[in-house]
This record gives structure tokens, sequence and C-alpha cells, in this order.
């Protein structure tokens, strides 16, 4: 809350112009660009928040025309999420995240020649599992004009651990009207490959990555919102697949990531049509378009959104349908493939009081054939259904 | 009925951006003789009142003026720290009057419902007194003493801002 | 430093590009929304949806760059990146 003190007086007031805390904090004032998230505006969340969501994450069974030897099932994973986010004091706040991922199920081991010379896959064999808990602590301050926060996160499941911090700063132009944005994170991330029912050649490897992302958003008019951001993300380490028999990738990842919003309301409708692009690109010679729309629909307590993202990936230089072990670096992974992806879901909220609950369904399917890029099908490309159910609670 | 006199609304706006230029460091409300006068409307009434309300009404009392919305996050903290405030400063002759800057009335019922107050609320949904009182977020108060003149003006709302709030009406109420 | 380094000498090849497109765009943002006129405080009730939100949620934006990150060969977008994962 800002207080200005009205009326120094005309030529006196000239005289003793001074950057006093509270000019700024007028300027800037609250002036409740996205009031209720606390992403971009500048005040603490006003309650406290408590949620738990639970999405099930299912992958098709392989096709058995691709499949040359293993279980068809592909991964099932579980996934809980729990958080509270509170305000503390009058500018700050805390938010404490943790995560559980349940998998079980069986990926792709390597891509051999089937015997009416097809390309095929070999399963890593019998289902296993694997637990992932992630814990993850933010504090975020509050000012005027923007907020900072500050984050760590931590993951461990059996054979990898990864300990990420990150720091990011959005500040708002005097009139409110155009949000800066600022990101810097790093982690450190250790992969200590089980022996399984598939043979593993390393004991304990790392990575290291650093991250930058700058973006800048604009409010156009009193229904309208643009933004564009620009990221960069560096990786170091033993970057390969410790589970693929065939996988030997550069010991450095640099990526960069182009992206742009834009979001208009139409009050008439009482909904509002939201547009997002990613253009990708990195140093292994990949690149993409991802491009999502959506239509959020507002009802009396309740909304409905169906939403379409498309996606489509150049093949990475090193990659080739079966392994080419000639090469200094190879594998036969499909997420390293061309190809295209399409994903169809509907999302929905319904709000009583306090409560706010969610529910989602997406289907996403993949296919060489629905890309914009030339390149070899791989066999093992993966289509998957989500649902997700959620529910969270305010309160003072 | 929600017409605005304009006269004063030129020399308010022009006296409100010199003032967000060249705020002192005062920790007390404006002096009288500085001051200048809050632009006069009438706005009809959504609640704890009857037809329409003038701020010539609460002429000669010490009014806190506040412009708020359902969709602000901060107002779901203002209103009931506000309404504190009235309920026990009203025997001392604090009045409030709040204006609602929903573009649907039915909004500003639905938080009304949810966050409940005691003191007269209108509303204007085109804008028109927001706009004479150069607002500049949401919720903005504005302190009016006992002769109609502006004495301080609230931007935005947190936590703990209700006992600088409640100190600065006090301070006008024992003038 | 390293990663400095890292940045200068990728700056220098093939994104080159996208930092142009980037650079263009804020630039064409700068110019052509400076005229754009300011949306007064009481006038944002559309912009305060939740429709009108980057993400739809918090939550939502993290399950959905993990999926996505480890099942396709783009990531970023959204942010700085986060910690890794050993998802299969």
């Amino acid at each position: 809350m800002a207080v200005i003190e009205p009326g120094v007086k005309g030529a006196h007031s000239i005289s003793t112009i001074r950057q006093s805390p509270l000019v700024r904090t007028l300027g800037a004032a609250v002036a409740a660009l996205p009031a209720y998230q606390n992403t971009y505006a500048d005040a603490p969340p006003e309650f406290t928040e408590v949620g738990l969501r639970y999405s099930h994450y299912s992958e098709d069974n392989l096709s058995t025309d691709n499949l040359i030897a293993g279980a068809r099932g592909r991964y099932d994973i579980d996934v809980t999420q729990l958080w509270i986010e509170a305000p503390v004091g009058s500018n700050w706040s805390v938010a404490v995240d943790v995560q559980n991922d349940s998998m079980s199920g069986a990926s792709p081991w390597f891509v051999g020649t089937q015997i009416d010379g097809q390309p095929g896959v070999i399963m890593s064999g019998a289902s296993i599992y694997d637990n992932r808990v992630e814990v993850g602590a933010t504090t975020r301050y509050f000012w005027a004009d923007g907020n900072a926060g500050f984050n760590v996160t931590h993951s461990k499941e059996d054979d990898y651990e990864a300990l990420a911090l990150a720091f990011d700063v959005a500040w708002n132009s005097s009139d409110n009207s155009r949000t800066w944005s600022a990101s810097a994170s790093t982690s450190n991330d250790r992969v200590e490959p089980v022996n399984g029912n598939i043979p593993v050649f390393i004991d304990s490897e790392d990575i290291d990555t650093a991250s930058v992302y700058f973006g800048v958003s604009q409010i156009l008019s009193s229904t309208a919102i643009v933004r564009i951001g620009l990221g960069y993300t560096f990786s170091e380490g033993y970057l390969s697949d410790p589970y693929k028999l065939f996988d030997a990738r550069p010991d450095e990842h640099g990526r960069t990531a182009l992206s742009g919003g834009y979001r208009k309301f139409f009050p008439e409708a009482q909904g509002a049509l939201q547009i997002d692009y990613r253009y990708y690109s990195d140093d292994w010679g990949t690149d993409s378009h991802t491009a999502e729309v959506a239509w959020h629909q507002n009802f009396e307590r309740f909304a409905l959104t169906p939403y379409l993202r498309y996606y489509s990936q150049r093949e990475a230089d090193f990659f080739s349908v079966i392994a080419d072990l000639d090469e200094e670096f190879y594998a036969d992974d499909f997420r390293l493939s061309s190809y295209g992806a399409l994903t169809v879901g509907l999302r929905s909220s319904i709000q009583i009081g306090e409560w706010q609950m969610e529910g989602q369904l997406e289907r996403y399917e993949s296919d060489n054939d629905w890309g914009l890029y030339d390149g070899e099908a791989a066999p093992a490309l993966v289509n998957f259904w989500r649902a997700t159910i959620g529910i969270s609670w305010r309160f003072d | 009925m929600r017409k605005l006199s304009t006269y004063p609304m030129k020399t308010f706006v022009a006296f409100l951006l010199c003032a967000l230029f060249s705020v002192g460091v005062q920790s007390d409300p404006t002096t009288k003789q500085d001051a200048i006068a809050a632009p006069e409307f009438s706005l009809p009434a959504i609640a704890n009142a009857e037809g329409v309300i003038s701020l010539a009404n609460y002429k000669g009392s010490v009014t806190y003026l506040d412009f708020w919305a359902s969709w602000c996050g901060p107002c779901r903290l203002s209103l009931p720290a506000l309404d504190e405030i009235y309920q026990e400063l009203a025997p001392m002759g604090l009045k409030v009057m709040a204006v609602s800057v929903d573009v649907v009335e039915e909004d500003a019922w639905d938080f009304l419902a949810r966050y409940p107050v005691t003191y007269p609320v209108t509303i204007d949904t085109e804008g028109n007194v927001p706009k004479a009182y150069a607002v500049n977020g949401m919720p903005s108060g504005y302190l009016i003493d006992r002769e109609g003149r502006v004495r301080a003006v609230h931007v935005g709302f947190k936590r703990g801002d209700e006992d600088a709030l409640r100190a600065e009406i006090l301070q006008l109420l024992e003038e | 430093m390293h990663y400095a380094l890292k940045f200068c000498s990728f700056w220098k090849n093939k994104t080159l590009k996208t930092y142009r497109f980037f650079c263009l765009f804020v630039l064409i943002g700068i110019t052509g929304c400076s005229g754009l006129e300011p949306v007064a405080a009481w006038e944002r009730g559309y912009l305060a949806e939740e429709a009108m939100q980057w993400q739809s949620s918090t939550r939502e934006a993290k399950f959905k760059g993990h999926v996505y990150t480890s099942k396709e060969a783009s990531s970023g977008g959204n942010g700085a990146a986060g910690g890794g994962c050993g998802c299969n």
C-alpha cells in the first residue's frame, strides 16, 4: 500500500523531488496484472493454498509388427503432486512442492533387423520398477514493481539424483503494461544405473547443466496480451542413455528455445483464445516447432478448455534407425528421430467457495509421416494417454 | 445518474500527477491548506444503502473512498480489513464509501457474498469516477477530510497495511 | 565462465538466426508497443481472468514440461530449465 501525500506545492515540490520508496510503490502499484497469479503480480498470494494432484500416464503397447523380442508393454507412471504455498509477512511467500513418480514397464533396449528386413525393437525385458521423489522449496520476495524467487529442488530415484537451484526475477514498467522477466538455473545430476535384466556399462557419471532465460510480456489492450522469450541451456557430462545398448552421444549439449504466446479474451463469449509457439534448436542437429492452441470457456463457476498441440522435430545428426557403430556418436533412440506428434486434450476446473477442483485428459500420438522434416521412421515412437485430477484449498 | 461534475476533474488529475512525482517523505496526512477537493460524483448503491449516493452526502465527515473490483486479488484482503476499521471507528464519525469498478454488477454481488462488508457500496460500470480520481491500482483508497479534501491516497493492499491505515484515519478524526 | 564461453561460441554459429529473430521481435515490440495506450487500472478485469494466464497452473506446467522433455528431443521455452531425471 502506497501512501501519496498530496499537496507538496508548485515550486517547492520541484526542489524537493526525491526518489522516495513511495513514488516507486505508487508507480507500479499492485495494478493487478494477472491479479490471481503470483508469477506476474506484485503482491504475495493473499491466502495459503494447499493442493493435491494425481496423474496417470500410460504408454500404448508396442505394436507386434515392430517388436523383435521382449515385452510389448511400455511405461506406466503414477504421479502425485502435493504442495503448500503461503504468504509470509507482508512481502514474502514460501512454497513447498513434493512430487512422487512411480514408474513401471519396459523401454526399448536397441533396434535390430527383423526377418522381413524391417527394423524392429528389442525391449528391455521384464518390467522394471522405479520410484522418484522430488522435493522443492521456493521463496519469493515481492516489491511494488516486481518479484524475485529462489528455488531449490532435489530429485532422487534408484539410479538418478539431481540437485537444482533456480533464480528468477520479474519487473513491471511504470504503467504496468510491460513485464520483463529473467531467470537462471543450474543443476548437478548423477547417473548411477542399476544392473537389472539388461547390462549397463557405467558405474556413476555426472551431468552439469546451466540455463538462462529472458522474456517480456506486453499488454496490448484490455483484452489482449502477448509475450516472447529466449532461453539457452547448456549441459555437459554423461548425456548418453545408459539403458540403451547402442547409445553414444556427445558429452556437451547446447540448446536454444525461442517462444511466444498470445491471449485474447472475448467478453461476449466469456472465453479466451490461447496461442503458444516455440522454436527449438540445438547443436546435435535437432530443431523443432511446437504450436499450441486452446480455447478457455468460462461458465458460471466452471471452466472448460479444449486444446491442441502440434510438435515436429528434425532428427539428431548421429541418429539412425539402426545405430551405426562405426561413427563416433550413434543412437537409435526414437526420441532423436524425425517425427510429428499431435496432442488433443480437455481440461476442466470448478470453483466452489475456497475449493478448486480440476480434471484433465489428453491423448498424444506421434508418427514419422506427420513430421515437417525428412528422416527415416523409428520403430518405437510413443503414443500415450494422460489423466489428471486435482484439488486445492485456500484458507487464511 | 452516473453523471459527474467535471469542473474539478482536470485540476485533480493534474494535481495527482504532480503528487506522483513530488512525494515528500512525510508520515502525516497532508496539511489542510495543501490538499485539494475530492471530485464530486453520484453513483447507484448496490449494498448497505438505497438509491443513489453522492459524495456530497458525506461532507462534514472523515470519509474513506475505496475503489475495488471482484477480480482484484488484494481486494480479498482489503475489503475485510476496511470493514473491520469501519466497524471500529464508525462510532467516532468515520464514513466509508466503496465504488466497485466491475463491468458486470453480478460479479460485484458474488464477491460481496463471499467477503461481506457493512459500509455502503456503489458501482461504476463505466469507469468515469476512477478516471476522475486517476486510480492507479486496485484497490485504491482516498482519505477525505471533513472539508472534502483528499488528504492521502492508498494504492494496493498487503497484509499489515491496515495498521497504517487505521493510524491515519484516527489522526484525521482527531483533527 | 566456462558456460559464458560456451554461450559465446554458440552465439557465433548456427543459432545466430534465432537470436537475430529475437532481437528483431523485441525491437518491433518496444517501438510498436510504445504507441499503445496503457490500459487503466480499473479496466484490467479481463486480463486478470484465469483464461488470460500464461500457464493453467504452476503444477500442470511442471508436469507437462517433465513429460514432454523426457519423451521429445526439445526442451525449454518456459523460463530456465530445472533439474533432470532419469526418465525413460
